[in-house]
């Protein structure tokens, strides 16, 4: 296989027909890497999810082509079921059954013989911190612990394509960097990972690459460092003593543009990046100015994302995206009710 | 370690049979286990049908002294009640089947089975072998608590597996029908909204009381209604010598009622897979 694993071209998917038509993903292009970790961020109902579902055969794309492990989605599915491992949002997970028999059941579906299956669920249960509850039923286990098993369940078969919908989402912050860590480990090990995100730490933390989704459209793809720089220059904040502050604040617009920050520190853009902060401190002291606090500012990923939608991804909520809001319950509907 | 995992090509070759029983025999076995894992939903397919059974015994009894009843229709109403109970039985158990089936796609269970490289009908036939397994094992409980009772299987052994079979037969067509409904609807309250409709079938047939002793609309709808015609297959076997006709009703009827509802289930699920 020479091709990328994950290739998009075109990608939509509607829900409804005429003018209730929604269109969930509109044309979206994606090429995954061997070996990336992907991030595909936005808000809850920006489109992630839909395209997740196409990727993964559940859903048909209504237009574009999309390719998964070298197979077309729509007319090799089964070979990409079968090439890929995929841990959907809600972790849907039987509660009656316990953590052994659903990776047992997973490992048979897989094609694995008996002892093949049994030795490789020994192997996740360990690897996912999950041996000593293995025996309990799923129902009794926490949010974190549902979502290891999810993992481990997705990777029974060892695939080279990992599908992570929202693997975080719920968690607390210590199971949430457990998780992360067992990605990391995966990706590690070769396997190209696509996760989707609506936390800008995740995406930062763990991809290689991002693409900001929103209103079904892909607006920004990258690597985080890329297209944070492409937002503009750090910011270099400064406190002085108040009656240095006129002197500093001129040596400081020698090297960008002033910026607001907090009261009693002085900002400034730097223009040619954190390359700059050397000659800045350099500058301050041959002025004879002693500077009290230093810090620096990268632009954050929600600095992207509001600078490619129009609205900060943090805090954001459906409320404010009546697109968005709207398109994510008509796919649930249509996952409840096809008739 | 690595896992040898069969050849991509060889395992789609053998889409086949052999990982088809595979896949349904595991998918069996799981629906098994989440049926007993779950004794409050269990129960009610127990203890309602032998309380109606005695309820009906204590109520209906004095029909043991009507002589064409004792020629005719059963040696005796603990003997007659008998088939009614494993029918209920079995409606109860196959209806709640499907409403796993139900809760399976509503809470994504499903989901995560259609993303593996499963035959899409093991899923069905997972959830309708399992009632199939549930059923022998309620006719089997029901027999033995009504033998100690001191119901008798006049049609001998045979009679006896005939009963199994006819529960196991009547479990594929029930929870065929409703495993369509679960995946039309994709919602367990459905499932169990159409129960109902089971129970008021139930009690217009002649699973509780004979069809000979009804008049009017009441005996128009238990004849035509096949749920009458296969309980009283399951009546011979308890109270007349082995015939024909008893497993032409309590089997053959069945079958062709599980052959349509099978047909259903697939088209809901064909429609459902087409629609994503």
């Amino acid at each position: 296989m020479t091709q990328a694993p994950i290739i998009a071209t075109g990608l939509s998917r509607s829900f409804g027909t005429g003018d209730d038509a929604i269109k969930a993903v509109d044309g979206v292009d994606l090429e995954v890497q061997q070996g990336e970790i992907f991030g595909f961020l936005g808000p809850n109902g920006a489109g992630k999810s839909t395209t997740v579902r196409m990727l993964t055969t559940l859903l048909k794309p209504s237009a574009g082509t999309a390719f998964v492990a070298g197979y077309d989605v729509v007319k090799d599915a089964d070979k990409v079921r079968r090439s890929i491992g995929v841990a959907l949002q809600d972790a849907a997970i039987d509660p009656l059954m316990t953590g052994r028999e659903l990776l047992t059941l997973q490992a048979v579906l897989y094609g694995l013989s008996k002892v093949a299956g049994k030795n490789r669920g020994e192997e996740l249960l360990e690897r996912v911190g999950l041996t000593a509850a293995a025996d309990r039923r799923v129902g009794t286990y926490s949010g974190g612990m549902r979502r290891r098993l999810d993992l481990a369940l997705s990777l029974v078969h060892e695939p080279t394509v990992l599908f992570l919908d929202e693997p975080t989402t719920g968690l607390d912050p210590m199971s949430r960097l457990t998780l992360w860590e067992e990605v990391k480990r995966l990706n590690a090990g070769g396997t190209t990972v696509l996760l989707t995100t609506q936390y800008l730490e995740e995406a930062d933390q763990l991809a290689d690459r991002i693409a900001i989704i929103d209103h079904g459209h892909i607006v920004r793809q990258g690597a985080p460092r890329e297209l944070k720089a492409l937002v503009g220059s750090p910011t270099l904040s400064i406190s002085v003593a108040s009656s240095e502050t006129d002197e500093a604040r001129s040596i400081l617009a020698r090297f960008g543009d002033l910026r607001p920050t907090s009261e009693g520190t002085l900002g400034v853009g730097l223009a040619r990046g954190a390359e700059d902060v050397a000659a800045v401190i350099r500058a301050l002291d041959e002025a004879g100015l002693k500077v009290r606090h230093l810090e620096l500012d990268e632009p954050s990923l929600d600095d992207v994302f509001a600078e490619a939608t129009g609205y900060r991804l943090e805090g954001a909520d459906a409320a404010n995206k009546p697109t968005e809001s709207e398109a994510a319950p008509e796919e649930k509907k249509s996952r409840r009710g096809r008739k | 370690m690595s896992v040898s995992i069969a050849d991509p090509k060889m395992m789609a070759s053998s889409s086949s049979t052999r990982s088809l029983l595979r896949h349904t025999f595991v998918l069996t076995r799981r629906s098994v286990i989440g049926r007993l894992r779950q004794p409050a939903v269990l129960a009610p397919a127990f203890i309602f049908p032998l309380f109606f059974a005695a309820l009906g015994s204590a109520s209906f009894n004095r029909l043991a002294s009507d002589p064409y009843f004792t020629a005719n229709i059963a040696t005796s109403f603990l003997n007659y009640a008998v088939a009614g109970a494993v029918l209920q039985g079995v409606l109860f158990g196959s209806t709640s089947a499907a409403g796993d089936l139900a809760t399976d796609i509503e809470q994504g269970f499903f989901e995560r089975l259609l993303a593996s490289p499963i035959s899409r009908t093991a899923i069905v036939l997972g959830r309708l072998a399992a009632s199939m397994v549930v059923a022998v094992v309620q006719v089997v409980i029901f027999m033995a608590i009504f033998l100690v009772a001191g119901a008798r299987i006049e049609s001998g052994p045979i009679g006896f597996i005939g009963l199994i079979g006819g529960g196991a037969l009547l479990a594929l067509a029930m929870s065929a029908m409703m495993a369509g409904l679960a995946i039309k609807s994709g919602s367990p309250e459905v499932v169990q909204g159409a129960f109902p409709l089971v129970f008021v079938l139930m009690f217009l047939s002649s699973a509780f009381f004979p069809r000979h002793y009804m008049k009017g609309w009441y005996r128009t709808v238990a004849d035509w209604n096949p749920l009458s015609h296969i309980v009283e297959g399951m009546q011979g076997f308890m109270n007349h010598e082995l015939s024909a006709s008893q497993f032409a009703k309590s089997w053959l009827i069945p079958f062709v009622l599980a052959n349509i509802g099978i047909a259903f289930a697939l088209r809901a699920l064909n429609n459902r897979l087409a629609a994503s």
